[in-house]
């Protein structure tokens, strides 16, 4: 059988195939089919021929199998130490074998490959920085991950997960009319404690357009109420577009080029349609990755960079607090213990460790700020990036890979960690299920609200 | 004044007791009952795998177990069902206080009524503190009934209510909902001030001046119409310990309260919460009212 019902390579572009996969119950037929899927040498070869750059082409060659790249993998770390975590065996014995055979590989290679890009590495990005070559297996896994999905051999949540992105436009089912309705609900359920608080929507011209991740509409609106807060106090003019709105790019992590592509042309096209001065999106790693550094590539943005200045939430919220415009009464700084969980995805990716740090200075009592060892751009994954969080699959590989951040925390001894990143907020948050170590977690914006300073005329007149 | 009720449910024996109240207020008031269960918690992103929220365990959710969901509440309540003009059953999954609050929107309900534990997922408080029937109570636009255990002293209607005023927007709010049911139900009122002493060093003489100057500030305050079947009470005491004890001394099948929303931090509002303790020790339904859309 050369393609199933539900595994094969064609992605899912209809309500209708999104619904019929989803209820494939943990992917059991998908997988089944998996094992009869056919591996389209040919058209692997020319992918291969027609999108492998010479970066990726000169880092298989050069790499000089020293292995200094070993101790820099957390899931080297936590997998025992063995060779086969290794970052340049991790891809030398998947994407260099594909090129080495001209893309002449069987189905339980790509079996094997499919499992490597996706539980043996968060694209983490930290083996490249202490490589002496700077060969990043983090890209490299990228880019393998995009050919294992144009063949099929993708796991069944991502396959789902880019469905999502095709079909919505956004990581979950919320379609335009729900975003704009939860915006409406929000406002509404905030307004009363927070007076002439708004939501506006599609509001041209405005200083500051705010996207975020689809959980928030989905699951936890709380984020969306607590962002306009923040603006509110801040006094910030905003806005929110009723089309291109989500940030996030699970296809990115599914090796999904062609939705990638998509999904962040859809926000830009929402910047040139609304025109604000700048933009800004939520606590999310990832969905900056997608938005701010690789999308102008992937819709071939000239200069690099979107069509106005993007800042993640930190650079915002730092910018806030800066100059006035949030102010924190210092009674109500945290007076505990407590870390701060670095996103591999905007601090090494982009640098932006020292902001985060100046949002700590006013945020906490001094002397209570405990630094992770390593931290900053030497930090390691949460152990849930790439998607690794969301494969049932890979459950127990990601449970594993839990450890490594759950030892940095416990030798902090801090109880509370602040995660502005969805991403790793949600492995924290399973690290204390798993192995309940005794810490709580947050956003930024929760804890900001609770110790802010609101200026006399923004709170509620009765009472 | 109900015409839709929603009754949060996990379909668990510690929510028959809330279960038991709406379907006998609709039964005897002609309103729908919606039957609304979350059934679990999202743990993975973007995965269907959830925590169940009645026994903890990770469930994968699709197709084939909600139908089975739904026929469990069917059959859990299905001679109580009948018995009223029922709606529906809605079955989703998310954070309960956020899906509550949802449905309770998008169907336009009256009144909710849930179990005071009606699904709390441990692990997720955690990270979003403050008990579901606490949020759901501070963000609701209808007045929310708590209905903690299989509670004693209803036994079907209302006939006594006891409303406790802080004298606080709120309570206005709370007030209404009060003396509308009161006459409603052909019930009596009490209004209680509940004279929070605790911590203040007072003289008797000074005590008793703030119980007259309050008896008559809840006469100036409150509008009763030709309603003639209401009391005015002022205790001194600490609130929830003099709610309670009236609730007993009238034998009060309903306590009606405000619930105040400007405590920002959940975590406070939780531990200091009035209501939270009248709930827990109340032996009959409470009535939390927060906004104005429903009374
Ligand atoms: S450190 Fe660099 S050169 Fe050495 S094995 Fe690793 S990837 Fe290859
Ligand atoms: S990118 Fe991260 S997870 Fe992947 S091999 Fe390198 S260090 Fe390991
Ligand atoms: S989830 Fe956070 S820590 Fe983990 S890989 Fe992504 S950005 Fe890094």
């Amino acid at each position: 059988m050369p393609e199933g019902q539900f595994c094969n390579k064609t992605p899912i572009t209809t309500d209708e195939q999104l619904k019929a996969t989803l209820n494939d119950k943990g992917g059991k037929q998908y997988y089944e089919e998996m094992n009869h899927l056919d591996v389209d040498s040919e058209k692997l070869w020319g992918a291969i021929q027609k999108t492998m750059k010479s970066r990726i082409k000169t880092w298989l060659e050069i790499c000089a199998h020293c292995g200094l790249c070993a101790e820099s993998c957390f899931l080297y770390q936590v997998n025992g130490r063995v060779p086969e975590q290794v970052p340049s065996y991790k891809i030398q014995a998947t994407l260099g074998q594909i090129v080495k055979k001209k893309g002449k590989v069987d189905n339980e290679f790509m079996q094997m490959c499919m499992e490597t890009a996706w539980s043996k590495c968060t694209c983490c990005n930290r083996c490249g920085m202490y490589c002496p070559h700077g060969i990043d297996m983090g890209i490299m896994f990228g880019y393998l991950r995009g050919l294992l999905y144009s063949q099929g051999f993708v796991p069944w949540e991502l396959k789902i997960g880019s469905g999502m992105h095709r079909v919505y436009r956004a990581q979950m089912d919320v379609t335009m009319e729900d975003w704009v309705e939860t915006c409406e609900w929000m406002a509404e359920e905030t307004e009363e404690e927070w007076p002439g608080l708004e939501i506006p929507v599609d509001k041209v011209g405005a200083d500051i357009m705010y996207t975020c991740n689809a959980r928030e509409p989905k699951h936890y609106p709380e984020d969306i109420a607590e962002a306009a807060i923040l603006f509110h106090v801040a006094g910030e003019n905003w806005t929110v577009p009723s089309e291109g709105w989500e940030q996030t790019s699970l296809s990115m992590f599914a090796g999904d080029w062609e939705c990638c592509k998509d999904n962040v042309q859809n926000v830009y096209d929402a910047i040139e349609r609304l025109k604000p001065k700048r933009a800004t999106g939520t606590e999310c790693g990832h969905a900056h990755r997608a938005t701010v550094i690789e999308g102008p590539y992937w819709t071939g943005r000239p200069d690099g960079q979107p069509p106005v200045p993007f800042l993640h939430y930190v650079e915002w919220l730092a910018e806030a607090l800066r100059t006035g415009k949030l102010k924190i009464d210092p009674s109500k700084r945290i007076k505990e213990p407590v870390t701060l969980q670095d996103s591999c995805n905007y601090v090494r990716n982009q640098g932006l460790k020292d902001i985060t740090r100046e949002i700590i200075s006013y945020i906490v009592e001094p002397g209570y700020f405990v630094e992770m060892a390593p931290t900053k751009e030497h930090n390691y994954c949460c152990g849930g990036g790439g998607g690794f969080n969301g494969i049932g699959k890979y459950r127990e590989q990601r449970n594993m890979a839990l450890r490594k951040k759950m030892d940095q925390i416990l030798d902090t001894g801090c109880k509370l960690v602040i995660a502005p990143c969805h991403n790793c907020w949600d492995a924290i948050r399973d690290l204390e299920e798993e192995y309940e170590i005794g810490i709580r977690w947050s956003f930024l914006k929760p804890l900001v609200i609770k110790m802010l300073d609101v200026p006399e005329h923004l709170l509620p007149k009765d009472e | 004044m109900f015409k839709k009720i929603l009754l949060a449910t996990s379909g668990a024996p510690s929510t028959f007791g809330a279960a038991r109240v709406a379907f006998d207020m609709a039964k005897r008031y002609g309103a729908e009952v919606l039957v609304f269960n979350v059934m679990g918690v999202p743990t993975k992103a973007f995965s269907q795998e959830v925590n169940d929220v009645r026994t903890g365990e990770k469930i994968e959710i699709d197709d084939e177990y909600q139908s089975w969901v739904e026929e469990e509440l069917k059959s859990t309540f299905e001679k109580q069902i009948e018995s009223v003009e029922f709606s529906k059953i809605i079955t989703t999954t998310g954070v309960p206080h956020r899906e509550i609050l949802r449905a309770a929107r998008a169907e336009d309900v009256d009144l909710i009524v849930m179990g005071a534990s009606s699904g709390d997922s441990s692990a997720y408080r955690k990270g979003y503190p403050g008990s579901t029937l606490q949020k759901v109570a501070k963000a609701a636009r209808c007045p929310v009934m708590t209905v903690h255990r299989e509670t004693a002293s209803y036994w079907g209607g209302f006939s006594n209510i006891v409303f406790a005023t802080d004298f606080s927007k709120q309570a206005e709010n709370a007030f209404k909902f009060a003396l509308a049911s009161a006459k409603e139900l052909n019930a009596d009122l009490t209004v209680l001030h509940a004279l929070d002493i605790s911590g203040k060093l007072l003289d008797q003489n000074a005590i008793e001046d703030k119980l007259i100057e309050t008896r008559s500030r809840i006469r100036s305050s409150y509008d009763f119409g030709d309603f003639k079947n209401y009391d005015v009470e002022v205790w001194e005491g600490v609130p929830y310990v003099e709610i309670v004890k009236m609730a007993r001394e009238r034998s009060a099948d309903l306590i009606v309260m405000a619930h105040h929303s400007h405590e920002l931090d959940p975590e406070k509002a939780r531990i200091g919460s009035t209501m939270e303790q009248v709930i827990l020790r109340a032996g009959c339904p409470v009535v939390s009212v927060s906004k104005p859309d429903k009374v």
